[in-house]
């Protein structure tokens, strides 16, 4: 038997159970806990904190009664009542976008302004009381045809949940989910394979809205009533406080924080003046000790539950859209970039030809890195342009960068999601440039393999542990399964910023035949960063030396050691 | 007419300057700790529930001042033990954190005192003269009470010993430690000023508002608002924000209603974030 099915059994006991003012309550409360279902959704996946969720779940709610008002006298009114709970989820998504679209502001200040929102909406509804009935709110509000005992309202609520729950599920099983779990860890290595981090977090905000949305529609017919305390502070704070307690990282966390918390408030509020005050405590107690909540607990028992999970057949991804394509050329042209007074890059000229692997090398200080980031878009020149073939990269978005010219990149740190295993974390990287939006909602695209996939498992035998996690591995594995994912991307051109930095020597001489293996397999060219004379040595077909932002040399390796410049800056170092 | 105008400046100076004291604590905590402090609206509550009790209990009004440092400061401390400490560089978790200790003092002072609004009477009664225009004398305390404060903060800052070490910590961290600065206690140290900041000017309002236990949350949107909009890190900033955010509030709040107001004010916060993330004012 799986937890799901222990889960809907329990949820139709209920009303054998208890009374009939129980079975009230809880259909209350399966609405509220749709809506902090949806704020798990954002915080325990993408990382980002609602604080005025119950904005979504108020407007839902007023929209709700309007239409169920006026469907009193014309019926057909009525089918337009879901667009209730949709209208509440797009405009969660205009606010993502709005939002995230310009900074990518996701911590603070998107917390911040949900608050806001949330508090304006409460002032709206109470002042603009021709429209909400100001203060007193919504009053009479007829409920659905049908849905008018206890009981069909109990079961309306509890199909509610469970096919939120149903669809949650399914979103948190699909890539779009792992995407989404990837983007709280490291969001600039998500959007370096090709990804628009921004949108896919609007999209989380969007759909946790709809969430709320739907609790909020349901909620206006069930109760008959809509006040502004719906859109406002309180209930914004409650829906947070019981994400958190039951545990944000999974769908059932909410729903049983909702349940037991707010159940007990309600039982509680009136007899134990500190009760409120307890729930602060426990709430501050479990996001700093225990992230994983009520359901954290019961980790065990699922598990046991649920046993074995399947391991099925990978299949065979389609071909990457850049499969093939011969690299172009890649020219800096005049590039200078500022940080305040100081001069990072000054006017700096760089061909990197299209075949080949080129090794870039200079004293710290001289300006790799931030070659690097100007070309996959990260940092901003303040004058010149980068080009790959007739393509303008200069003023592109990172993620379209690497999407279209087919730019990738490894980073200086071995930057891997350490929380997602490394089945997840190499899929992630399968997906740039094959997945369509349409296959991020398959869950099975995540058993995607590739011909390139295969050789390198044949070569690394921890990349076919596939279910431990990336943070269980060596510094060295990490290296190599960052390297990895960059490869698996196909990608024209392949910028690796010391691949080989804090390996041993074998672990290098393996990672220097990948890169030369990787580099005709797929036909990209290479642009490495190194500092190993050693390794420049074995794999670089052309050398550029940077000294002060400027290029100071180009030539082979045999030039560039007997270049009297060069030596003059490496002077001392011998190397 | 011109009385009018005069009556209408005087009323914007007060309220930016208001708004200005009120963001000190809150500027002082994101600034140099780079913690944002959810509960800063609730400390400034504390404050001025300091002023309600002096006041039921027959005190002259200014021994509220020494209940409230002694009140807030100590919770701050506690929390900057028991919490902060972990979390500093943390955003995130501290923003969580900071939200959770506001729910909590909220709820504490909830308990407490009850839900009722509670006033409190100005020591400062009857009104003075200014261009002509009679004004209530407690306001203009304020406004001069305010002005020294973040004059003075400006100076202490800019020259002092204590300041220049809080401009070294929040630096480089580890340098400062590593020079023999006890990055602990100056952490520490900031985060107690911060909140005993946002009592005392909870107790300057005090006689001016309705205290009640949910008044912070207002103030930590609208303070907040002030230092996204003046930009992190400076005084002037800070001040430049208050007359934004305050300037435009009380501009539109004259010609329409609060609520028009209070969304303008949203509306300029995401338009900042938009076009200046960093604030009207960066320093170097």
């Amino acid at each position: 038997m799986s937890a799901a099915k222990a889960g809907i059994m329990v949820v139709l006991a209920v009303p054998f159970a208890f009374g009939e003012y129980a079975l009230y309550q809880m259909s209350l409360y399966f609405l509220y806990a749709v809506a902090a279902v949806g704020v798990g959704l954002c915080w325990g996946q993408v990382g980002v904190l609602p604080l005025g969720h119950a904005l979504f779940f108020g407007i839902a709610a007023y929209l709700a009664g309007f239409v169920l008002i006026a469907g009193d006298n014309a019926p057909w009114l009525l089918l337009l009542l879901p667009l209730a709970a949709l209208v509440a989820g797009i405009i969660a998504f205009a606010i993502g976008i709005l939002v995230f679209r310009r900074v990518g502001e996701s911590g603070p200040y998107f917390s911040m302004i949900t608050l806001a929102l949330s508090l304006l909406a409460f002032q709206v509804t109470t002042n603009w009381a021709s429209l909400t009935g100001g203060f007193d709110g919504l009053k009479d509000i007829p409920s659905l045809p049908g849905l008018d005992s206890t009981m069909a309202n109990y079961a309306a609520s509890a199909a509610a949940l469970v096919a939120v729950l149903a669809g949650g599920h399914w979103l948190m099983a699909s890539p779009l989910g792992v995407l989404w779990r990837a983007i709280a860890q490291n969001e600039r290595r998500v959007a370096l394979f090709g990804f628009n981090t921004n949108l896919l977090k609007a999209v989380a905000f969007g759909i946790s809205g709809l969430f709320a949305g739907i609790g909020g529609t349901i909620y206006a017919s069930q109760q008959g009533f809509v006040t502004p305390q719906v859109v406002g502070f309180g209930l914004s704070a409650e829906l947070v406080i019981w994400a958190a307690v039951g545990g944000r990282g999974s769908l059932v966390g909410p729903v049983i924080g909702t349940l037991l918390i707010g159940t007990l408030t309600s039982e509680l509020r009136d007899t134990f003046r500190f009760w409120e005050v307890l729930t602060a405590v426990s709430f501050i107690v479990v996001v700093l000790f225990f992230p994983s909540g009520l359901v954290g607990l019961m980790d065990p028992v699922v598990r046991w539950l649920d046993g074995k999970p399947k391991v099925r057949d990978d299949i065979e991804a389609p071909v990457s859209v850049r499969n093939g394509a011969p690299p172009r050329r890649l020219k800096i042209d005049q590039v200078t970039v500022r940080a305040g007074e100081v001069l990072i890059l000054d006017r700096l000229n760089l061909d990197l030809g299209s075949k080949g692997i080129s090794c870039i090398i200079g004293p710290n200080g001289a300006g790799k890195t931030s070659t690097f980031n100007v070309v996959s878009g990260e940092m901003r020149a303040s004058q010149g342009v980068v080009t790959y073939g007739d393509l303008v990269l200069t003023r592109m978005a990172a993620h379209r960068i690497a999407a279209t010219a087919g730019i990738g990149r490894k980073l200086q740190f071995p930057s891997v999601f350490p929380d997602l295993s490394i089945a997840e974390n190499l899929a992630i990287a399968l997906w740039s440039g094959r997945a369509s939006a349409s296959d991020l909602l398959r869950p099975w695209v995540r058993r995607w393999t590739s011909p390139l996939l295969r050789q390198l498992r044949l070569r690394y035998a921890f990349l076919s542990s596939g279910a431990r996690k990336a943070s269980e591995l060596s510094h060295g594995e990490r290296q190599i399964l960052e390297l990895s994912m960059a490869i698996l991307t196909e990608p024209r051109i392949l910028l690796l910023d010391e691949p080989c930095a804090g390996l041993s020597p074998d672990e290098t001489s393996t990672v220097i035949d990948v890169i030369r293996w990787a580099s005709e397999a797929t036909g990209c060219a290479v642009v490495i960063i190194e500092h190993d004379m050693s390794l420049v040595l074995k794999l670089a077909d052309a050398v550029y030396v940077l000294h002060n932002g400027t290029l100071l040399a180009r030539g082979s390796v045999k030039e560039i050691q007997a270049n009297e410049d060069v030596r003059s800056i490496y002077a001392g170092n011998r190397k | 007419m011109q009385d009018l105008i005069a009556a209408q400046t005087i009323n914007l100076i007060y309220a930016v300057t208001l708004l200005a004291v009120l963001s000190l604590g809150l500027a002082v905590i994101f600034g140099l700790l780079g913690v944002l402090n959810l509960a800063h609206g609730e400390f400034i509550m504390l404050g001025a529930y300091c002023a309600v009790v002096v006041r039921q209990n027959g005190w002259p009004f200014l021994t509220a001042i020494p209940l409230a440092i002694l009140v807030c400061g100590s919770i701050g401390y506690v929390i900057e033990v028991l919490i902060m400490r972990r979390l500093y560089r943390r955003t995130f978790d501290t923003l969580v954190a900071t939200w959770g200790l506001s729910l909590l003092l909220r709820k504490s002072a909830e308990a407490v005192f009850g839900l009722t609004y509670r006033s409190v009477e100005t020591p400062l009664p009857g009104t003075i003269d200014v261009f002509g225009v009679p004004y209530p004398a407690y306001r203009l305390a304020v406004i001069g009470l305010g002005a020294t404060a973040i004059f003075v903060l400006a100076i202490w800052y800019g020259n002092s010993r204590t300041g220049l070490r809080i401009r070294a910590m929040t630096g480089n961290p580890e340098l400062a430690q590593s020079l023999g600065l006890s990055v602990k206690r100056l952490a520490a140290g900031t985060f107690v000023t911060g909140t005993c900041l946002a009592a005392l000017s909870g107790v300057m309002i005090a006689p001016l508002v309705p205290v009640f236990p949910y008044m912070g949350l207002d103030y930590v949107l609208r303070t907040f608002f002030v230092i996204v909009v003046g930009g992190l890190g400076s005084v002037i900033g800070l001040v430049y924000g208050a007359l934004a955010i305050g300037g435009l509030d009380s501009a539109v709040s004259a010609f329409s209603n609060g609520t028009y107001g209070y969304l303008s004010v949203i509306v300029l916060a995401i338009a900042f974030l938009w076009l200046r993330p960093r604030g009207i004012h960066v320093r170097g």
